[in-house]
């Protein structure tokens, strides 16, 4: 019995120490695209029509924690800072009748609303913040997307070390859920700039990595192949799911 | 395979010990392996997602005031040190866990060690890959399971009844070697029941209802359910507890399967045929 249980516990610890090579193997070859083929699956039972919860204002996070990738520092995105993003526009184009440029202002004017909700990082943590804008659904009507239109690709300041833009995508269902917002302001005051200003998605049904920070430009498109790494984003060309409700 | 499910039907009766039994269906015996193979997967690639945000609060938000566990990097004379907090008890575990092995030969700050995650190294999006896809074989298996041993009998032969309860501390002191015949039972004795049962009907199926929680798109649809749980941060110390639980019962079940007749038990969740051995009954 004894001798039984030592083999037992040998032989698991010899394969767990073991196994590095054969753990990358599997992850990296051939079962590669049988991992990720969750992802379609997850998306048709959970889908995003909910609401996601909101919360009193009393329970912000008034120091809501900062992520993401460096706050940009590069000429451009300073110039327009400094001036209170006097001369911001943000570009609607791509697969649209009328491409728009809209100021901040103009945004404000598109219309407000204000949702205190949780931020669910892939990592693990959550943070609650109130957020203010207009919603995506009344910025992409404006601009008309042609029926061929099946994404808006969200083009933002912020690049990581290498160089490689931040960017994101929805679909025009998702774009379309009442809770996806423009956010303009974070806890009644304007975004500031750790926090994405002047306008950052914010879509509280998914992960925090879709809600992109710094967007300077959306952009309808048909597909998303052939943008970058063909993802749809920043993190999803490294391997995170497009799909980022679950 | 009919005759053995209407003597599963049965009232438990003592059988001649050395008799071989047919105890497990092909589909218990395919879908045992299937969701062990996936709750294996799921727990190494637990803890690769856990290593990410290594802390677990008992709030919705993350809330450092309502810490329960975390597992960090520190440094002690100028040495890293790697330190576990649990209830406000920090306790040093270098070399293992907060400070330990990074999958690629060396050591960093990192919670669980390379050699237990999956992948070994620090790779949250291909941990999530992993746990998401084994999150649905263990589903699927644990539902096949469930129907093919509810239609078989088995299931019935497990279930602990309130008549089981007073042969609980017997069993107990039988296995203590406090007694020397343990109390008559049917084909599973009281307390390998009583870990069945809770093991399948309360462990696996609040696994997966605490997982599902996790998910923003699933916290939309179905609000209540991340409130029942105490908030999402919450749901994440209920999934991670649950699964040092289902680890407890894992241990207990792989010693007892090799103290208690290794091939024996091995053979019948192999081939599905049991020899009886002395105090073994058949039925429920």
């Amino acid at each position: 019995m004894k001798r039984g249980l030592f083999v037992a516990s040998s032989l698991a610890s010899l394969g767990l120490s073991g196994c590095g090579p054969l753990k990358d193997a599997l992850t990296n070859g051939p079962f590669h695209s049988v991992l990720s083929g969750t992802e379609g699956l997850n998306r048709v039972v959970i889908d995003t029509r909910g609401m996601a919860r909101l919360y009193p204002d009393s329970a912000v996070d008034r120091n809501f924690r900062v992520n993401g990738l460096d706050t940009p520092s590069d000429d451009l995105y300073t110039r327009l800072a400094r001036s209170g993003f006097r001369d911001y526009r943000l570009i609607v184009d791509g697969l649209v009748d009328r491409p728009q440029k809209l100021s901040l202002p103009e945004l404000r004017a598109a219309g407000s609303l204000a949702q205190t909700t949780r931020h669910d990082c892939v990592e693990g943590w959550s943070a609650i913040g109130k957020w203010n804008g207009p919603r995506l659904g009344t910025v992409l009507a404006m601009a008309q997307p042609k029926a061929a239109a099946r994404y808006c690709v969200f083009r933002c300041f912020d690049r990581d070390a290498s160089g490689q833009p931040y960017y994101e995508s929805l679909d025009l269902h998702q774009a379309a859920h009442p809770q996806t917002l423009l956010a303009l302001d974070l806890n009644d005051a304007a975004l500031d700039p750790d926090h994405g200003a002047p306008v950052r998605l914010r879509i509280p049904t998914q992960l925090g990595y879709k809600s992109a920070k710094w967007v300077s430009r959306i952009e309808l498109v048909a597909t998303l192949d052939g943008l970058y790494g063909g993802g749809g984003g920043y993190w999803e060309d490294q391997n995170y799911d497009w799909y980022a409700g679950i | 395979m009919t005759s053995s499910a209407e003597r599963a039907r049965a009232q438990p009766r003592a059988a001649a010990p050395g008799t071989l039994v047919y105890r497990h269906g092909v589909a218990e015996r395919t879908t045992h392996w299937l969701w062990a193979l996936a709750l294996l997967v799921l727990f190494m690639s637990g803890l690769q997602i856990f290593n990410a945000a290594p802390y677990l609060d008992a709030s919705d938000k993350s809330d450092p005031q309502r810490r329960v566990l975390a597992i960090r990097a520190s440094t002690i004379d100028g040495q890293p040190v790697g330190v576990v907090t649990v209830f406000g008890h920090a306790l040093r575990t270098t070399h293992l866990l907060g400070y330990t092995d990074d999958g690629m030969g060396f050591e960093s700050a990192r919670a669980f060690p390379g050699w237990l995650t999956l992948p070994g190294p620090q790779d949250l999006a291909d941990g999530r890959r992993w746990h998401l896809l084994f999150a649905w074989v263990l589903v699927i298996a644990y539902g096949v399971y469930l129907i093919a041993a509810a239609r078989r009998g088995t299931l019935r032969e497990f279930v602990l009844r309130p008549s089981d309860l007073p042969k609980l501390w017997p069993m107990q002191l039988y296995y203590l070697r406090l007694r020397s015949e343990p109390p008559p039972h049917g084909t599973y004795n009281p307390m390998q029941k009583a870990a069945y049962t809770i093991v399948l009907f309360w462990f696996l199926p609040l696994l997966i209802v605490t997982g599902l929680a996790l998910s923003p798109g699933v916290d939309a649809s179905v609000p209540w359910l991340t409130v029942l749980l105490g908030g999402r941060q919450f749901a994440r110390l209920w999934h991670f507890v649950l699964m040092v639980l289902l680890l407890g019962y894992f241990g207990t079940h792989l010693t007892l399967v090799v103290c208690t007749g290794c091939w024996n038990n091995m053979r019948s969740m192999i081939t599905g045929w049991y020899r009886l051995k002395d105090h073994d009954g058949v039925g429920p």
